[in-house]
């Protein structure tokens, strides 16, 4: 094969390529990216045998062909050239020369015959705009366990209701939960996509602007824009039934400026023990936010926030890591906690904003 | 045709002829699910299997099936399930301690699927298999390979938190998870006793429902089935779906606390059919595996436990896997208080009340005990008589005193009545033997043993 084109279209498409591909898998095959040049396009794809991908762009062609290789020097070697240059590059037998104005370089290729082929997913066929997909995605899916032992809350539950989606996510100690509105109503039986896949699908479509046209069945979904198609594993298994466990009522609520917690929080955070515990004391009563942590290594710290406060007096001790966290998913300038005493699940909002809601379990003390 | 082995003939045949990387990774975790009308469905973990499969070796595959099974027209792949191998279960270092100390989310339908009632945390994966149990876990085993077939009804018995539960949960667990066709379902005895009273009660004479909604399965589950013996209309409905399971093949499997035949209140009926099968016990685990299952746990739980902290727990708790679990929730929840984990002077404080005291009686006390379990006159042991009665508690005494406390071998002998101690030594080997060849020796034993706890 032989074809030309620009580093910086190529670029992209390598690295997220490479980022699917199987480390120490048992199957060469699985480690390398896969080149196909036919018609006037390039096309690569890589697979884990648990997500998929395969990108296409045009590209200036002489010859067709197909070669395997090893994405992580390719995408080395390329990260290290001017962005506009153009790149031409051509196979003969087991390596693939690519050749710029200023360098030239062969890439060793692999046995491309034991690649596997991406399933298509035909089933229930649903668009949806990028812009609330990924913020969906982008708004949970750090709540979502990481480890595999329980796979239904290592992954992103997907559902939708109307014009409304539901993304949610858990590690069974906090819980995320982002609502998006959309024009066009859609319908699809609720999926449950693998935290790590998530991961990737977020991040090749992050800087897309095109609809998105999901197609889903009992096993996989598709993700397909022009270009990209993209292809999942489903978690098997059902999501827990979140939606009883978000209180409605709370006893005591506070209204805080977003930047003043995350100042307070931050400081805590020195004195904090390894645990990342801090205390909130909130007094309705004496109007008084205190935020205390202590370290008995380190030192010990409290500081005072300005809040509206109503409702009871509550101490409660919580993760300020789980808590930064959800911080900057929440877009307004302030935020509201509602709390039901000290060992009850705290729900955290934007001020006048329900499509966001965090919910976080305290600490034993 | 036995569709396990039909696959595992074709696997050798295909092992033969991929090299090993494909093998593993595309033939790892396929099954054959069934056959109908000579279409053979192969079972595989996701859809890029099944994709490659059908493009790159099914003439393979085709071939291979053909030969093993001549009436194969056609195969089929279908992805099953639920498979938790196929994605590997890693408990990283990651999981730092903050993940134990927070409390969890009331998500209480997490952990038990609504239509099984099973707990997908129960599987094999994470059932610790020691001498105590090993002979309960093969027959499990041989129950899932071939349901309903093999040991039907499988009952398993022994004293509670030794992992009945946890066994026959796995046993549900891997019949799902191998044959994604078979309806399984778990009831507690006690359920299943509360849901026949709804049924009487709610549906005066026409109690089908409460018969149809349980015969629907093709496999049933029954913890605690000893708590039958107190009931007896349920008994004689257990009595009826235990024969419409049995007369259709269906896997049934029973776990109870005690042997069937130790079971108050239970019917002779129902005693021989539990006895129709394979009826295994589990014991108490010894110290090796009280380690195993403190390590997995610890594991479990995300923590860095140091070992000497785990050695002393596995070999201060003697008794059931519940009282381990139990000191080290302790433990646990001693290092959240104090933010590190405890010392093992802290330990052994925090654990002294739940180790057992070790076991002292007076020689008369033992005496008296069995004796009285055996319904003879305490006096007579001591006596020079060999009526035959009383010369087999008086050597099950010497037994009992030898192995439980400990007691020298001329001790023993001076106190009943001056007999020499090679006396002593004979009776003992006798009951070491007959334990071995008369079960009801071995039961009689472990129940004065209990009287001694």
């Amino acid at each position: 094969m032989i074809f030309e084109t620009t580093v910086e279209k190529l670029i992209t498409i390598i690295e997220n390529a490479d980022r699917v591909t199987a480390r120490n898998a048992s199957l060469p095959a699985l480690s390398t990216i896969l080149m196909i040049v036919s018609g006037s396009s390039l096309k690569v794809r890589a697979t884990n045998l648990s997500l998929g991908v395969e990108f296409e762009i045009p590209v200036k062609k002489e010859k067709d062909g197909v070669i395997a290789l090893d994405g992580k020097t390719l995408y080395s070697f390329l990260s290290t050239l001017p962005k506009n240059e153009k790149i031409k590059i051509a196979h003969n037998e087991s390596t693939l020369t690519l050749t710029t104005d200023h360098n030239r370089t062969t890439i060793k290729t692999h046995p491309y015959e034991d690649f596997p082929t991406l399933p298509s997913v035909s089933g229930t066929q649903i668009q949806i705009p990028q812009k609330e997909f990924i913020r969906g995605i982008k708004n949970t899916y750090f709540a979502s366990a990481v480890s595999d032992i329980k796979p239904e809350i290592a992954s992103v539950f997907m559902c939708a209701e109307k014009n409304t989606l539901f993304f949610v996510a858990t590690d069974s100690f906090r819980l995320a939960e982002k609502k998006e509105t959309i024009k066009k109503a859609v319908e699809f039986s609720p999926i449950l996509i693998p935290y790590k896949n998530i991961i990737e699908i977020a991040r090749i479509l992050e800087n897309k602007t095109e609809e998105i046209t999901l197609s889903i069945n009992e096993n996989q979904i598709a993700i397909t824009i022009p270009g990209i198609y993209i292809t999942s594993r489903l978690t098997s298994g059902s999501f827990p039934d979140y939606k009883q466990i978000i209180p409605k009522e709370f006893l005591t609520e506070v209204v805080v400026l977003k930047q003043d917690l995350l100042t307070t929080l931050k400081t805590a955070n020195i004195f904090s023990d390894k645990f990342n515990q801090i205390t909130f004391s909130i007094t309705p009563s004496k109007k008084k936010f205190e935020c205390v942590s202590k370290n008995s290594d380190v030192g010990e710290y409290s500081g005072v926030i300005d809040a509206t406060l109503s409702g009871d007096d509550v101490s409660i001790a919580l993760n300020q890591r789980y808590l930064i966290e959800c911080l900057s998913f929440i877009p307004q300038d302030s935020i509201t906690i509602g709390l039901n005493g000290g060992s009850k699940a705290v729900v955290i909002r934007g001020v006048g904003d329900s499509s966001f809601t965090y919910l976080l379990m305290p600490m034993n003390r | 045709m036995d569709t396990k082995e039909l696959w595992d003939h074709c696997l050798v045949e295909i092992e033969s002829e991929v090299s090993k990387a494909n093998f593993s990774t595309w033939f790892k975790n396929t099954s054959l699910v069934k056959e109908d009308a000579g279409t053979v469905f192969v079972g595989v973990p996701n859809e890029f299997v099944k994709d490659w499969l059908s493009n790159k070796f099914h003439k393979l595959i085709m071939r291979v099936l053909r030969n093993a099974w001549e009436h194969t027209r056609n195969v089929e792949y279908m992805v099953v399930k639920g498979d938790p191998k196929s994605h590997k279960i890693e408990v990283s270092s990651q999981l730092k301690p903050d993940f134990a100390i927070s409390q969890e989310l009331p998500l209480k339908d997490l952990y038990v699927n609504k239509d099984d009632n099973l707990n997908p945390r129960y599987t094999f994966d994470t059932f610790i298999v020691g001498p105590f149990n090993e002979l309960a876990y093969a027959a499990t085993q041989a129950a899932v390979a071939r349901p309903g077939k093999q040991y039907n009804p499988l009952f398993i018995y022994g004293s509670s938190g030794l992992g009945k539960t946890h066994l026959i949960q796995a046993v549900g667990n891997a019949i799902k998870e191998k044959y994604p066709e078979k309806k399984v379902y778990y009831i507690t005895q006690e359920k299943f006793t509360v849901d026949y009273i709804n049924s009487v009660q709610s549906n005066r004479g026409a109690g089908n429902t409460f018969k149809e909604k349980y015969r629907k399965y093709d496999a049933i589950i029954i913890d605690d089935v000893q708590l039958v013996g107190k009931a007896e209309k349920t008994q004689e409905e257990l009595f009826h779906l235990f024969n419409s399971y049995h007369e259709a093949g269906k896997q049934i499997v029973f776990s109870s606390d005690k042997h069937p035949n130790f079971i108050p209140g239970l019917e002779d009926r129902m005693r021989t059919r539990f006895a129709q099968g394979m009826i295994v016990d589990i014991t108490e685990p010894e110290y090796e595996s009280r380690l195993a299952i403190l390590r997995s746990k610890v594991q479990e739980l995300g923590l860095n436990l140091p070992d000497e902290l785990m050695e002393y727990i596995a070999s201060a708790i003697a008794g059931n896997v519940r009282e381990l679990e139990g000191s080290l929730n302790a433990i646990v929840l001693q290092s959240q208080l104090k933010g590190r984990f405890p010392t093992l002077l802290e330990t052994k404080n925090l654990l002294k009340n739940s180790i057992k005291q070790k076991k002292t009686a007076s020689v008369k006390e033992v005496v008296k005990t069995i004796a009285d379990f055996y319904n003879v006159e305490e006096a007579s042991i001591y006596e020079k008589t060999r009526r035959k009665e009383i010369v087999k508690v008086r050597q099950i005494v010497m037994f009992i005193l030898r192995e439980d406390f400990s007691v020298s071998y001329p001790l023993i002998g001076q106190k009943l009545g001056g007999k020499d101690h090679t006396t002593v030594i004979h009776s003992c080997l006798k009951i070491k033997n007959d334990m071995k060849n008369d079960m009801l020796i071995a039961q009689e034993l472990d129940q004065i043993r209990a009287l001694f706890k």
